[in-house]
């Protein structure tokens, strides 16, 4: 990649975070411009990110050494085709959930917090964008502080009681997590001496010291597993999602607990080279029991639910355990799988919490119960929401049901068919749990008062994000061989 | 198992496991709050001794100092990004505290969750 | 019951960690991975590349400077998560919410704190200025400025330091961490290097090494600036008595 171009990956991540530092001066100007000015700063960031289309090879990836030191003694940025695919999905939800936050944020925090709010948002996407991309382990840690940092305060930033006890249930199992990715960091860097990922995939395959390796690997799964909320080690992660307001909830679960778990993907392969150096196996097996423990747990608990966004907190979990089902099982098809699940589930998660949203917005409900019947007052919302549960449930032709049928195919490639048989397990608890919702929504009739009888929806600049995150879903279902073919390539040079 | 050319990664390592333990166990949010500076303090020292040479001087010129008989400086800069991380972590996690403490009125964990469970 | 389980278990993870440990390269060993791989590189080539004496600072601004962009964002990120939690009284009301009285101390205590706090903001100047050339730098120095803005505060009260280090003098220069740091990589950029090359365009090969002591110096002062605005503002939000939120704006 010659010229400008190559600047634009750094670029796309430094330049909301100077967005966030200038916020301040915007609010002292104009308070309601906030919003629009960290939209147009994430906007950009899209905008460069589009014009990079065509230029990753697929199968490689593309360098860029920050501060012009050749690694490993600078840091360098390694953008390989998975990484970008993820910076786009993070940066296009990002930006469909900061511009639902405009009215939504404005009724539900007061003051002066909505500036701090839109500062936080913004670290919280630039700090993803730079996760994703990095090729030097502690640069992932101090990413992946600023976005545990911005998401604890984010979750409480509402000031309702419950929300400051879920943020800080989420802190106090976040912030050890954190503690123990460093610590993996040290054994791995007091065995290799370097910390460049390309660097330590040569030096983890030539240098001894295996056992010091192995528990390397071992704490920094643990940590990660955490991070993504992977059974048993979900626990933070049902009343975070759930308080937090709409639009945040449509970030943790949609982005970043996925890409924590594709952290966990990305140390396997590129710093741990799994099978090459041998090291990872019962660690790896470990986490793929935990992962289907979770596709059960996550779907059966979300059948018991009675508050609409504690049931799509707990799908999250299961689904976690399909992205988790997919990269362990080593080859093209269940890495492929495991990324286009994060786009899919990303966007169609976000697209469920929105609607939610929307509910709570527009009428205050925030039970299963009190939606019954909502498709009379509220039709664009049931459907959008209808759409979307149509990938969690992985039916064709959405997005959903590509990614599945690549996890499972992955599967049993890998000749692990229990594990595809839980997967499809996992769709049919998925499917219970969300015709029930699309049941009551639209077959049943609510109580006495509960819904108006026009038509009377939440305002356009709420309803826009819910339906094209929920016609993307589709959209990436339908035309996805056009990213498909580059995923193949990509994931297969991973695990060489 | 020989520990004694390694005793400050063991003591940073048996450090970490107070830590964690007061992390877990104690009911008093500060108490859990401190317990979890111990295990980053523990951490900072184990990264910090890794990059420890026997007999070393510290890593800066123009003291006459032979460069290969320098301790290692990257686990140093490493070490001071982490501690203003841990100092991050901490003040949001105290301000949480306060939150809590002016919404709950108390500091006790057990009192705190068992609310939570019948507010339902 | 649940206190021995735990007790159990934490005691198996302290015995495998320990193990671990044991299986580790022996420390101080010169022969460590560590002192050869990437090290030797820093220690010897650190004067001329970076022109800073102390290799420490070298590494943070210069060869890992990322890193360093990552952690003033990530205190910049703290500050926005404590106003979020907290919030922020409005400019100059400051006087509305809290007591005007300090902790009641003695004449002593009083006298000793306003004499040493110039002191101790002299020092920090220095350890700032002289981050290149002994062990110290940006955010140390931040951090000293914000240690002596607590005890000033805890003496004096609130309301005082506030009058002192206003919300006005506060505001604009907590983001200068980041700010700075972001604008010095991009002239990088214009430079003809990559984002955070310490390059100035169309600069004379004679004039880089203190084009670079330059920049560095200007970025450590940006960083301890930020650093220190930072933690006064947190300290502020927090020293704040109950209710003293900002009115609905």
């Amino acid at each position: 990649m010659s010229g400008v171009f190559r600047h634009f990956p750094v670029l796309m991540i430094t330049l909301p975070i100077a967005g966030a530092a200038l916020m301040p001066f915007v609010s002292y100007l104009r308070r309601e411009a906030v919003p629009w000015v960290s939209a147009l700063f994430l906007a950009v960031s899209g905008v460069l990110g589009l014009l990079l289309v065509g230029r990753i090879p697929p199968d490689g990836c593309v360098g860029y050494q920050l501060g012009g030191w050749e690694p490993p003694f600078g840091i360098e940025l390694k953008v390989d085709f998975a990484g970008y695919f993820l910076m786009m999905v993070v940066c296009g939800i990002s930006l469909l959930a900061l511009l639902y936050s405009r009215p939504y944020i404005a009724r539900e925090v007061r003051g002066g917090r909505i500036t701090a709010y839109y500062v936080l948002f913004l670290l919280l996407s630039a700090s993803m964008m730079g996760f994703v991309v990095t090729g030097d382990i502690f640069n992932l840690f101090v990413f992946m502080e600023i976005l545990a940092l911005s998401s604890y305060a984010l979750v409480a930033v509402t000031g309702n009681r419950n929300a400051v006890r879920a943020a800080f249930k989420y802190l106090l199992m976040g912030a050890p997590s954190s503690i123990m990715v460093l610590l993996g960091i040290g054994f791995l860097y007091s065995v290799t001496g370097t910390l460049n990922m390309a660097d330590l995939a040569a030096r983890v395959v030539e240098t001894g010291y295996r056992e010091v390796l192995i528990a390397s690997f071992a704490v920094l799964v643990l940590a990660f597993m955490v991070k993504a909320a992977i059974f048993p080690l979900h626990l933070w992660l049902p009343d975070a999602h759930s308080i937090a307001p709409s639009p945040m909830s449509a970030m943790l679960s949609g982005l970043v607990v996925a890409v924590s778990a594709f952290a966990i993907a990305r140390i396997a392969f590129s710093v741990f080279t799994v099978h090459a150096s041998g090291l990872t196996g019962t660690t790896m097996d470990a986490l793929a029991a935990a992962g289907a423990a979770a596709v059960l747990f996550g779907g059966i608990m979300a059948i018991y639910q009675r508050d609409f966004k504690m049931m799509i907190a707990y799908s999250t979990i299961s689904h976690m355990g399909y992205v988790v089902l997919g990269f362990t099982a080593l080859n093209p098809e269940g890495l492929t799988g495991a990324v286009y699940h994060v786009l899919d589930h990303g966007i169609a998660k976000a697209c469920l919490f929105l609607c939610a949203g929307n509910f709570i917005y527009r009428k205050g409900y925030r039970r299963i119960n009190q939606l019954r019947g909502a498709w009379r007052e509220m039709p664009w919302t049931c459907f959008a929401f209808a759409l979307a549960a149509w990938s969690v449930i992985g039916l064709p032709p959405s997005a959903g049901f590509i990614s599945k049928w690549y996890l499972v195919y992955g599967n049993v490639k890998a000749g692990r068919v229990p594990y595809a048989v839980i997967l499809l397990i996992g769709a049919i608890l998925a499917a219970v749990y969300c015709f029930r919702i699309i049941y009551y929504m639209f077959f049943q009739s609510g109580e006495e008062g509960a819904w108006r009888d026009q038509v009377m929806d939440v305002p356009v600049g709420m309803l826009a994000p819910t339906w094209i995150l929920s016609l993307a879903t589709l959209f990436f279902g339908v035309f996805s061989y056009f990213f498909l073919d580059s995923l193949l390539k990509a994931t297969a040079g991973l695990l060489s | 198992m020989n520990l004694w050319p390694n005793l400050h990664y063991a003591v940073a390592m048996v450090l970490f496991c107070i830590g964690l333990y007061t992390v877990i166990m104690r009911r008093n949010i500060i108490k859990k709050i401190i317990g979890l500076n111990i295990m980053e303090t523990s951490v900072f020292l184990f990264l910090i001794s890794i990059g420890y040479l026997e007999g070393g001087a510290a890593p800066v010129h123009g003291h006459g100092v032979d460069p290969s008989r320098m301790v290692n400086p990257l686990p140093q800069s490493l070490i001071l990004t982490a501690i203003v991380v841990a100092v991050s972590v901490t003040a949001l996690a105290l301000s949480l505290v306060i939150l809590l403490y002016r919404q709950f009125g108390t500091l006790d964990v057990s009192r705190l969750f068992r609310e939570e469970e019948e507010a339902g | 019951m649940k206190r021995l389980v735990s007790l159990f278990f934490i005691g198996a993870l302290a015995l495998l960690l320990l193990y671990v440990v044991s299986r580790m390269p022996p420390m101080g060993d010169p022969g460590n991975p560590t002192a050869t791989r990437v090290v030797p590189r820093y220690l010897e080539r650190a004067e001329e590349e970076t022109h800073a004496r102390n290799v420490v600072t070298g590494i943070i601004i210069n060869y890992r400077g990322f890193d360093t962009l990552g952690e003033v964002t990530v205190i910049y990120c703290a500050l926005a998560a404590v106003l979020a939690v907290l919030g922020r009284e409005k400019r100059g009301r400051i006087r509305d919410y809290v007591e005007l009285s300090g902790f009641p101390s003695s004449v002593i205590v009083r006298t000793m704190v306003a004499l040493v706090v110039p002191f101790i903001l002299l020092f920090s100047l220095y350890t700032i200025l002289h981050g290149e050339i002994s062990p110290g730098g940006g955010f140390q120095g931040g951090a000293v400025i914000g240690a002596s803005m607590i005890i000033f505060t805890t003496i004096y009260g609130l309301h005082l330091s506030s009058v002192k280090v206003s919300q006005g003098l506060r505001s604009p220069l907590e983001g200068s961490a980041v700010i700075t740091f972001f604008l010095v990589g991009v002239l990088g950029l214009f430079g003809g290097g990559n984002f955070l090359t310490y390059a100035w365009p169309k600069v004379s090969q004679a004039l880089h090494p203190a084009l670079v002591t330059w920049l560095t110096v200007l970025v450590e002062v940006g960083i301890g600036l930020g650093g220190a605005m930072v933690l006064v503002s947190i300290l502020f939000a927090m020293v704040r008595e109950e209710g003293a939120d900002e009115p609905l704006a």
